[in-house]
């Protein structure tokens, strides 16, 4: 896409600028976050967990001071067409970054839960597969999004359906293991939900996606994503 | 507001008010003022390049564009006042309901009462606030006294300024605020009742007060008559229009909602100049 050139009033591209760097450092934090959340799970990590949890605040404060700078762009500068879009795009995305970093939250919560009777190996490396992918996926999208790169943000729009698919055989898995031994559940369960947080991550990095296209072309996507996500409707058959 | 009460001749027509034209039934949108290929010469400069545009039928349209690109010159060839100058010429049409009014057989008078327009600077005439809505009707209708006051007073009301004028109408027009003397302006443009009004910049010099009442006015108008407006202030133009005009060194750029206008512009100078990177 074009450069575009600058605003007579400098002050204003300085808002702009800013507002994206914010959106940048949320994105990056947040990234950071799921890495340590799905490590301290690996190994059992309750410090790294903690640490994960508290640092959650810090990501709610950037969304609040993201809102901020928006609301005082609108007021003072009253943006038009693409900048209004931009502004716009960039409460949009504070949003998705910020529901990111709960999910992270809430999978570090999970891991002083996780007792090391289970040999959870093997799910345990779907769940860091899921998590590489969404983790390339929430990196290539704040890229687009830095970029303005459409064409970039609908490669990860498609995307997601990778991320589903491992998400669907992880349900399966799992639901294998608590048929095999009850004592699996409470485990299990746990999995499950974390699990689902990559999952919603990776439809959180699709949302910010869409919100690329409008900001850019200055309309929503028009086809229907591609949901590959069929948890909802798996079962598994309990044989006797 | 039916002060010929008293008179108790029942057999006279209903005094007409300004506000006699039936509201548009239908949503249809019809061309009220249509410019053809309209090229315009100041001497020997082209300020117009055969510009293309409608005017929606009681709709807001909005020109803007950065200084110099023609956006009154336009105005001015609606109701012909560029008559008025030596060395100006227009070619090309301009249709008022599908009859062209640069045509030099057209009755200029006429035109100017049915094409009403409202200057950047408040302009009443030296004379009493009743006087300057008078002075007109007068011009183009043989009315009985009586209908005068009505049609005074039924324009005052229609602008917004009978309530702060009522009791002082032989007061000087000039004796009023800006924002005032402006919606006196406007009173007079519409007691002769016209079809079209143009509005060239009319709140450049009013306060934000002012400012505010005049939009808001001009939202009320819509109802009964199409309207042009000429504007430097993009936000303005954003809140009181229904369709906008961009144009830039003497073309028409860009012509949409102006919803769309203002949030996804096709053209890319357009896009420029409402957003502030333009120069």
């Amino acid at each position: 896409m074009a450069m575009m050139t600058e605003h007579t009033t400098k002050a204003f591209d300085a808002d702009l600028q800013e507002l994206a760097r914010m959106i940048a450092e949320m994105g990056g934090f947040a990234e950071r976050q799921i890495g340590d959340a799905v490590d301290a799970l690996n190994r059992r990590d309750a410090a790294l967990s903690q640490s994960v949890i508290a640092a959650d605040v810090k990501i709610d404060n950037l969304q609040r001071d993201i809102e901020e700078k928006a609301i005082l762009t609108i007021a003072r500068r009253q943006p038009m067409a693409v900048d209004l879009r931009d502004v716009v795009s960039a409460l949009r995305v504070s949003n998705d970054l910020e529901r990111i970093g709960d999910l992270a939250k809430n999978i570090a919560k999970r891991v002083e839960v996780l007792d090391n009777e289970l040999n959870l190996q093997k799910v345990m490396r779907g769940v860091e597969h899921m998590t590489e992918l969404v983790l390339t996926q929430i990196k290539d999208v704040l890229d687009a999004y830095a970029r303005r790169d459409v064409i970039k943000a609908l490669q990860v729009w498609r995307g997601d359906e990778e991320v589903d698919a491992v998400n669907n055989s992880l349900f399966r898995e799992l639901l294998t293991y608590m048929m095999e031994d009850p004592r699996n559940i409470s485990v299990c369960i746990h999995l499950l939900f974390v699990a689902k947080n990559i999952e919603r991550m990776g439809d959180h990095a699709t949302n910010i996606a869409e919100t690329i296209h409008y900001m850019v072309e200055g309309r929503a996507l028009p086809d229907e994503r591609p949901k590959g996500d069929n948890t909802s409707t798996t079962n598994v058959p309990y044989k006797n | 507001m039916n002060s010929m009460a008293g008179m108790g001749n029942t057999t006279q027509p209903p005094v007409p008010t300004v506000i006699d034209r039936p509201a548009q039934a239908s949503a249809k949108l019809t061309e009220k003022v249509l410019v053809r290929n309209l090229s315009f010469y100041y001497g020997s400069n082209k300020a117009l390049k055969a510009v293309n545009v409608p005017l929606y039928d009681r709709k807001v349209t909005a020109f803007i564009g950065p200084s110099g690109c023609g956006k009154s010159t336009l105005l001015r060839i609606l109701n012909r006042i560029y008559d008025l100058y030596p060395n100006q010429r227009a070619e090309g049409e301009v249709l008022l309901d599908g009859k062209n009014i640069l045509n030099p057989g057209q009755d200029l008078n006429l035109l100017r009462a049915r094409i009403g327009m409202v200057f950047q600077k408040p302009t009443p005439f030296p004379m009493s606030i009743h006087e300057n809505i008078a002075f007109g009707v007068r011009l183009f209708e043989n009315l009985p006294r009586a209908e005068i006051e009505e049609r005074v007073q039924s324009a005052l009301r229609r602008a917004a300024i009978w309530d702060e004028v009522k009791d002082k109408l032989h007061a000087n027009g000039l004796s009023l605020s800006g924002g005032q003397q402006q919606r006196l302006c406007i009173a007079r443009t519409i007691a002769v009742k016209p079809e079209v009004i143009l509005l060239d910049e009319p709140c450049s010099a009013l306060d934000p007060i002012s400012t505010a009442k005049i939009e808001e006015l001009i939202d009320e108008l819509k109802d009964d008559y199409t309207i042009a407006i000429v504007t430097h202030n993009m936000q303005q133009a954003a809140r009181v229009s229904d369709y906008t005009a961009f144009m830039y060194l003497g073309e028409l750029v860009e012509f949409d909602n102006t919803s769309k206008m203002f949030t996804t512009p096709a053209d890319r100078r357009t896009q420029d100049y409402i957003t502030g990177r333009f120069g």
